[in-house]
């Protein structure tokens, strides 16, 4: 078995930066619950797709082995940095890069001193990568639709597959887009609207039950009505990597991120 | 203390292959030239804002994007690696910047005081993005005078086009209000790209100048329309038809640059100086001054 773990995870650094306040501490406690998930699984890579990671002209990978530093958010600057310090499995994402022109899509490694990490992969490996396994990141090509982030998917669990890789498929994006613009008092955060809190809860409701062809049926209507995370892209690459079916999934958690839904979910296999 | 005054905008898009091209030793990313036409309309434009000797350079980028509020860079010294997320091949600048911390605060104070939401960025370690280094870079590569910072806040795109540009017109006018209150000679820059269509293959190599031209002949020809209406100085008649020029050329204006920055001017039905247009992986860019000291609109000195 190829796909040891799949994981949808919220990319906002609140939960990290900010664990003491409640609202934002419950996302970090299940984040940490689903990291413990992930451990047991025993994936040897950990494939990560993140909406924050923008590119416009091809499907971009991390190419560079390792890389560290130290990130900061161009919006919650001011709750401080987020350090990072990652390996990269270079030959399964050298493998994924040379199978994706197959799909018709173009791709390509990135390799730079320098290069600015996403605040959502950061976020994402720190706590769910407590073993440091190495991993295959990807970028969100704003151009790709959903049909195409599923291939993308797919082709990155193929090429595991070929090299014998155990794996965990790992998305990280929101899930209602609606955010509050101004300052709030962040313990009292909460869904922006209650039509978003429904959808959230529905959708959820439908993965935790395994009820995955109502749920994918439903992902292009929610993702429009909820004005979800980049067209809920981030469930597109899983689902291309899991091939569309999951037994169930256990929902760690759900909450706001300054109005916007977040949750953790793990889907079993 | 004198009262301050904006003495001159510049619209003065982004494209990092600007940079790519000049190879400064900032960079990292090495190229045999390229995209001369723009390059030359900046060195125009290097020329007359030597001459104007400003205080302060107020730059407004799309690629500094921020969700609550409007932010100001507001450390007083910024350096590091600013390595381009998307052409990371042709975009790795070592930056040192002074910000002019006095400004930025009087700037975010103006902005509350007309409702905004205004943040002060006073993280060190923050990198500053490709768009706010490669306007001041083109400008002014001797990085010798202090830069004011602002992010774009998404309002454009999460609200409408409408909504989202009546608030940038609101920043324009509380950075007026500031540069007025702390006596600073101020020159604005407008980071944004007119036309925004481009390509979704790079040429290799990058600066394979065979290969460059607008990506539609629509967007082009909105381009030309706007252009020979700034340079009339309609000024009045480019903001009435600047919705439907962001709509119909994916116009990056759109993320709020070009109002904030004739707001804080005021709107003057000013002629406005074309350096140069050219394109950069098709996308449409023009370097273009309104200068209000010439006009008559700013004191000399």
């Amino acid at each position: 078995m190829t796909v040891v773990a799949a994981l949808l995870v919220p990319g906002s650094p609140l939960p990290y930066v900010q664990p003491a306040n409640p609202p934002w501490g419950a996302l970090a406690a299940a984040l940490q619950a689903a990291g413990t998930a992930l451990t047991a699984a025993a994936p040897e890579t950990l494939i990560v797709y993140s909406t924050q990671w923008l590119a416009v002209l091809d499907q971009l990978w991390l190419t560079r082995p390792h890389m560290h530093g130290v990130h900061v958010d161009d919006n919650w600057h001011e709750y401080g940095d987020l350090p990072y310090d990652i390996r990269i499995d270079t030959e399964l994402t050298a493998a994924i890069i040379a199978a994706t022109p197959a799909l018709g899509i173009r791709a390509k490694g990135v390799n730079y001193d320098g290069f600015p990490l996403d605040t959502g992969t950061i976020v994402a490996t720190h706590f769910l990568n407590h073993a440091g396994r190495p991993l295959a990141v990807t970028s969100n090509n704003l151009y790709h639709d959903w049909e195409t982030t599923a291939a993308i998917g797919r082709g990155a669990v193929a090429a595991a597959a070929g090299l014998g890789r155990r794996v965990a498929v790992i998305g990280v994006g929101g899930l209602s887009g609606s955010f509050y613009r101004d300052t709030i008092d962040s313990k009292d955060d909460r869904i922006a609207n209650a039509s978003d809190d429904a959808w959230n809860q529905r959708m959820l409701a439908l993965a935790a039950a395994g009820q995955f062809d109502e749920f994918l049926a439903l992902c292009p209507e929610y993702a429009q009505a909820a004005k979800v995370d980049m067209g809920f892209k981030h469930c597109a690459f899983i689902m291309g990597g899991i091939g569309g079916r999951f037994r169930n999934a256990t929902v760690h958690g759900y909450g706001p991120v300054y109005g916007a839904g977040a949750a953790v979910i793990e889907f079993h296999l | 203390m004198a009262k301050g005054e904006i003495i001159a905008g510049y619209l003065a898009p982004h494209p990092p292959h600007l940079v790519y091209g000049e190879n400064p030793p900032q960079n990292e990313a090495r190229s045999q030239g390229g995209w001369e036409p723009l390059r030359w309309a900046y060195e125009r434009a290097r020329k007359t804002l030597a001459e104007l000797r400003p205080d302060v350079l107020l730059v407004h980028s799309p690629h500094w994007i921020t969700q609550q509020g409007h932010h100001f860079l507001g450390v007083p010294h910024l350096s590091g690696k600013s390595v381009d997320p998307i052409f990371p091949n042709l975009f790795r600048y070592n930056f040192a910047l002074d910000v002019d911390v006095e400004l930025a605060e009087a700037c975010a104070a103006a902005g509350a005081e007309l409702g905004l939401t205004t943040k002060m960025m006073r993280n060190p370690r923050f990198r500053v993005d490709y768009g706010t280094i490669t306007t001041l870079h083109m400008m002014r590569p001797q990085w010798d005078i202090p830069v004011v910072g602002l992010s774009a806040n998404n309002s454009p795109y999460y609200l409408t086009t409408r909504e989202g540009l009546e608030e940038m017109d609101l920043l324009g006018r509380a950075t007026r209000a500031a540069i007025e209150a702390t006596g600073r000679r101020a020159v604005l820059l407008a980071s944004n790209t007119l036309c925004h269509y481009h390509f979704h293959e790079e040429p290799e190599p990058p600066e394979d100048m065979s290969k460059e031209h607008p990506e539609n002949m629509a967007g082009y020809q909105w381009d030309m329309r706007i252009i020979e209406m700034l340079r009339r100085g309609e000024v009045k008649k480019t903001f009435d038809l600047l919705p439907q020029f962001i709509d119909e050329a994916f116009a990056e204006v759109k993320s709020g640059a070009f109002t904030w920055m004739f707001a804080a001017m005021g709107y003057p039905e000013l002629a406005g100086e074309l350096h140069g247009y050219g394109t950069v992986i098709g996308t449409g860019n023009a370097v273009m001054e309104w200068n209000l000291v010439k006009a008559g609109l700013a004191r000399a000195s």
